[in-house]
């Protein structure tokens, strides 16, 4: 698949959040404002643009040419565990240059680092991508998905008033319902508008 | 009416509705009765296996270490499930695909593995395990029954004797609503699951606030 | 939650009303607005069309009533808005579906889209498009299944223009310069009935040019509302002189698709850049009724000038990409719900802190 291909599918036809259902506990701590929102996603992004490309490596360089397959699970575990240590050591490196950036960026990497995303898009992609350099764009467009559903979810919720929604559907509830609309609109990005427009 | 340490799970404290834990990978199995009850066993088995090894490991394993090895021991768990389920379950673990194996870095199971292993009674954390565990699988249970029987009009269960493994439902497996075994359809389902926990929970507290004022 | 009586006929008044009407006042204007062009609907398709409206507007009533009475402690039926819903919602439903459909996509619309989020002006999605996609997606079969308009016997053609000028064109096409020829080509229209209507629009269309009188007429298969472009139209200028749509939404929208069409809409038949059938498309589908009423609703479109403008723009453009290039024939419905997903974001535009609508 083109390189357009593979960005127009990770992050519209697959969305990370609205297709495979991932994400969704550190996209609901984040859609209560829009910053948070964009730092996650941000973070998320970077943190997937580094782990695709080393995951692919993992898997396409060792665990199949020694017959380890069977290991994926522990090893890209291990792996992802890894390159979180070192993002979080460019965090506090980050603080010391550019605490700014460090409060954006860097608050969330933590966060960003160890959950199913980062593990389930790596599971998702690496195996049918055909280089490292097209995992770490598959990676950061499986990102670029996540931060866009996560920034418009946000504006969504900002949107709403509090004593407007039912009581029931405070809070979590509600943003699983506009979660769930957005994820309706998205249908609209399948494979054959993808094939049709990217060949 | 004193509460078992396993029941608290199951509603009370229910893992998934009240506390919404282990979300992920619990949505994109819940189109499928078959694939809930296949995940929501791999979740109590892990979380067993995990947390009395959990303990058993904590005196020899220094404090600033334990989470790393937390993770690796909850991965291998998972690994070992994987294998299994692939060896005696093949098409099940053919459509559970990476969902399984995400219960590697699933937050219910890291958590508890991470509370439970303090504990002294090896007992009574397994019984809070085995709470968890039965609960996240019974919510997983309801959102699945509710997605399959509107979205496809059948409840898949597992092929037994001359039982097929399919029950269909007359008239909805006709004209199923589709939409409701897509995304939008499993995050509209624990929306509206989680309001109703939540009434059934502030209608319970009320009651309590009454009788003990 | 308002005190004063647990059934307080309430209404909500969206900052950007214009002084001096009321909500219930702007609803019943839009749906006299609409009713041309339903009757036209009913005519051409019967009956059948009738009852599809009928659920659709019963069942969104019924649910109102009862879902707002219970949950939110309201009696919001007064305003009107669930009867406009109804309706819409009805409009662009083909007329032989089968008729849980309106029922499930009203009561969707009205308790999900709608009153989940706390009921009139609190929703960010068109209740009544979002409800069409679900039942799109829900029910593709039934929701594909066109009835052709007066036909003799209770005829079901193949497809709507949109449809079937879609399904020409995945094999590839050879001589065929516009989606008009494909049209005429594929035509094979059912005995008409005998009668004074159907043979007065034979008329008409024999006065106006091939295939375009048909689309204006409505003549074709489609969805009961869509028929008639013509009459939308015709409806909408007393909603635009009287302000209750803004211009700038319906004006962007149709602009930029019409230049999309005109640019792109040849490309497809081979024929090139800027030779596209831009009144083909204008005229079919949803597309006036799309632009004209839904995507201007004042609950689910941006605020301000710059905002809507922009709204009406990624409305043109989805749709045309959607339509041209996307699995379904029509894309107007997941077009505009997608932009209403962008209404918070778009609203940020110019905005000035006093400007903003207080918490």
């Amino acid at each position: 698949m083109s390189f357009v291909g593979i960005i127009f599918t990770a992050v519209f036809v697959n969305n990370v959040v609205l297709y495979q259902l991932l994400g969704l506990c550190p996209l609901f701590a984040a859609a209560g404002s829009r910053r948070s929102a964009l730092g996650l996603g941000l973070a998320v992004s970077l943190v997937l643009a580094l782990t695709a490309p080393a995951v692919w490596a993992l898997q396409h360089l060792v665990l199949v040419p020694l017959r380890l397959a069977y290991l994926q699970t522990l090893a890209f575990v291990l792996l992802i565990a890894g390159i979180f240590q070192l993002v979080r050591l460019a965090g506090l490196v980050l603080a010391r240059l550019a605490p700014a950036a460090h409060r954006a960026l860097g608050v969330h990497l933590p966060l960003a680092a160890v959950n199913c995303v980062v593990l389930g898009s790596c599971l998702l992609l690496v195996p049918g991508l055909s280089s490292a350099g097209r995992s770490a764009i598959a990676g950061l467009s499986a990102g670029a998905g996540f931060l866009i559903a996560s920034v418009v979810l946000a504006s969504i919720q900002a949107r709403l008033r509090s004593e407007w929604v039912p009581e029931a559907m405070r809070g979590l509830p509600i943003t699983l319902v506009s979660a769930a609309l957005m994820a309706l609109g998205f249908l609209a990005f399948d494979r054959v508008l993808l094939a049709k427009l990217f060949g | 009416m004193r509460e078992g340490a396993f029941f608290r799970g199951l509603a009370r404290e229910n893992p998934l509705l009240v506390y919404l834990l282990g979300l992920c990978p619990a949505l994109a199995v819940s189109d499928l009765v078959s694939k809930a009850l296949g995940l929501g066993a791999g979740v109590i088995l892990v979380l067993l296996a995990a947390v009395a090894a959990a303990r058993l490991l904590r005196p020899v394993i220094p404090e600033r270490l334990q989470p790393l090895v937390w993770l690796v021991l909850v991965a291998a768990l998972v690994s070992l499930v994987d294998l299994a389920m692939q060896a005696w379950l093949p098409a099940l673990r053919q459509q559970l695909g990476v969902y399984l194996q995400l219960l590697a870095v699933n937050c219910l199971i890291l958590g508890l593995v991470e509370r439970l292993a303090r504990r002294r009674s090896l007992s009574r954390c397994l019984r809070l395990a085995a709470g968890q565990g039965a609960g996240f699988t019974l919510a997983l249970l309801l959102i699945a029954l509710v997605r399959e029987v509107l979205g496809s009009g059948t409840i898949t269960l597992f092929p037994f004797g001359s039982f097929g493994g399919v029950i269909r439902i007359p008239g909805l497996s006709l004209h199923p609503a589709r939409a409701v075994s897509l995304a939008a359809g499993a995050l509209l389902v624990l929306g509206y699951l989680v309001a109703l926990a939540g009434r059934l929970k502030a209608g319970r507290r009320r009651a309590e606030q009454r009788s003990a004022g | 939650m308002r005190s004063g009586g647990a059934f307080a006929l309430e209404q909500f008044p969206a900052p950007h009303l214009h002084e001096g009407t009321t909500t219930a006042g702007m609803m019943f204007s839009v749906v006299l607005c609409l009713l041309p062009a339903g009757l036209w609907g009913v005519l051409l398709f019967g009956p059948r069309a009738l009852y599809v409206l009928a659920v659709s507007v019963g069942t969104s009533l019924l649910t109102e009533l009862a879902v707002s009475g219970l949950f939110l402690r309201r009696f919001t039926l007064g305003d009107g808005s669930a009867l406009l819903t109804g309706l819409l919602l009805g409009y662009s439903l083909p007329p032989a579906v089968p008729l849980f459909i309106p029922a499930v996509a009203s009561f969707f619309a009205i308790a999900v889209i709608k009153l989940t989020f706390g009921g009139l002006g609190r929703n960010w999605m068109n209740p009544a498009l979002g409800a069409r996609v679900f039942v799109m997606f829900s029910w593709t079969g039934p929701m594909t299944r066109w009835a052709a308009p007066l036909a003799a016997a209770d005829a079901l053609s193949g497809a709507t223009p949109l449809g079937l000028v879609k399904e020409a064109l995945a094999h590839p096409v050879h001589g065929v310069r516009g989606p008009i020829e494909l049209l005429l080509a594929g035509l094979h229209p059912a005995g008409l009935k005998a009668g004074f209507f159907p043979d007065l629009l034979q008329r008409l269309g024999r006065l106006t040019p091939a295939g375009y009188g048909q689309l204006a007429l409505g003549t074709m298969a489609g969805c009961i509302g869509e028929g008639s472009a013509f009459l939308l139209a015709l409806g909408s200028v007393y909603l635009f002189v009287k302000k209750i749509i803004a211009w700038e939404i319906p004006a962007a929208y149709l602009g930029s698709f019409s230049l999309l069409a005109w640019a792109f809409g040849g490309l497809p038949f081979g024929t090139g850049l800027f030779r596209g059938d831009v009144a083909f498309h204008l005229l079919s589908g949803g597309l006036a009724l799309g632009a004209l009423y839904m995507a201007a609703d004042p609950v689910t479109s941006p605020l301000r000038r710059p905002g809507r403008i922009l709204f009406g723009l990624g409305c043109g453009g989805l749709t045309f990409l959607l339509r041209t290039w996307g699995s379904q024939p029509e894309g107007v419905a997941l077009a505009v719900i997608l932009m209403n997903m962008l209404v918070p974001l778009l609203n940020r535009i110019g905005a000035r802190p006093a400007a903003e609508v207080k918490k």
